[in-house]
């Protein structure tokens, strides 16, 4: 899929907790978009010359418009950028980008990875959320599936309902909420994500994939090389 | 073809900017290799690498700012300008 110039319409702005905040761009010109789950979107800023990224978190399915999901905390360019649009506005950009895509069955390493391990802090479940699903329902794939999903605080949580769903929906998807600054009443894995992967066995011949801030990537990664998982099973999205 | 156009077509595929990637701020995002993929690639390390400058400018500088961590650097040849980051 070659990159295209889109404009597009804010259509909807939707907080979904104190921090995340979601944005749905109907496409104008052109009006549709081919992408795999997990890329992601060049958002152009006005007055800044420096493309932002953002995942596609809405499916493959919703072919004329896009969502991305944006931690507002950050007050960079993009989302003072973000935060300032109202519906109607106009906004422009660059898609698809990106490789973090789930390995095909069909190739050798997808062919390898008979589980899925899902690692995502913050916004990093904006494309996880949507290779999951996609993975679960337009592939019907039915191998074992974990999300661990960091965040620093309860109500950081968003979409839980959803992944919840899934959950009940699909008996091979199994959710590992992780939180940082987790009040005594919490009860589900507590810390880093790497903490509760520590903790956890290890699922045999599973693919990972893994988004988040440059730091918490590192860190996965150099804890699944120290257990064994080859190079080419790891596939990760970083942002600073 | 005259050897006027011949020249025009040269300029603008070979072009006045000349790319290069700080290998250790890639973050493999591929942002570059979507915007310009016969310009980067990406190498066994998800670290991207100039495969060759056969690309307009346009499109070499819309790469270099399409990466999250400014980690491509875009040089005028001519006046020995860095155009990007700036």
């Amino acid at each position: 899929m070659a990159v295209e110039h889109f404009q597009a319409k804010v259509s909807e702005i939707t907080r979904l907790s104190a921090k995340f905040m979601q944005f749905h761009f109907e496409l104008v010109t052109p009006n549709t978009i081919s992408f795999s789950p997990g890329q992601y979107i060049l958002l152009e800023v006005p007055g800044i010359q420096q493309k932002k990224s953002y995942s596609i978190t809405s499916s493959v399915d919703l072919d004329h418009a896009i969502e991305i999901v944006v931690n507002t905390a950050p007050h960079g360019d993009g989302v003072r950028y973000l935060t300032s649009l109202t519906p109607g506005d106009k906004v422009s950009f660059y898609a698809p980008a990106g490789i973090f895509t789930v390995a095909p069955i069909s190739s050798q390493i997808g062919a390898e990875e008979k589980s899925l391990v899902f690692v995502a802090a913050g916004s990093g479940i904006a494309p996880i959320k949507n290779m999951l699903i996609h993975q679960l329902r337009f592939e019907q794939d039915t191998r074992p599936m974990v999300l661990y999903w960091g965040l620093r605080f309860e109500e950081d949580i968003f979409w839980l309902d959803k992944f919840q769903d899934l959950a009940q929906a699909y008996p091979n998807f199994q959710l590992h909420p992780v939180l940082s600054q987790a009040t005594p009443a919490w009860k589900l894995c507590r810390g880093r994500v790497t903490d509760c992967l520590s903790i956890h066995p290890m699922i045999d011949s599973a693919g990972y994939y893994i988004c988040g801030r440059t730091q918490m990537v590192e860190d996965v990664k150099t804890l699944l090389l120290q257990k064994g998982v080859q190079q080419q099973h790891i596939h990760h999205e970083m942002f600073n | 073809m005259s050897d006027d156009q011949q020249a025009v077509s040269e300029t603008s595929q070979n072009g006045k900017y000349r790319v290069q990637v700080i290998r250790d701020k890639c973050i493999g995002a591929a942002s570059c290799v979507a915007i310009a993929p016969k310009v980067f690639g990406l190498d066994d390390e998800q670290k991207a690498f100039v495969i060759s400058e056969d690309e307009l400018d346009d499109i070499k500088l819309l790469a270099a700012q399409s990466c999250p961590t400014a980690a491509i650097i875009v040089t005028n040849i001519e006046t020995g300008e860095q155009v990007w980051p700036q």
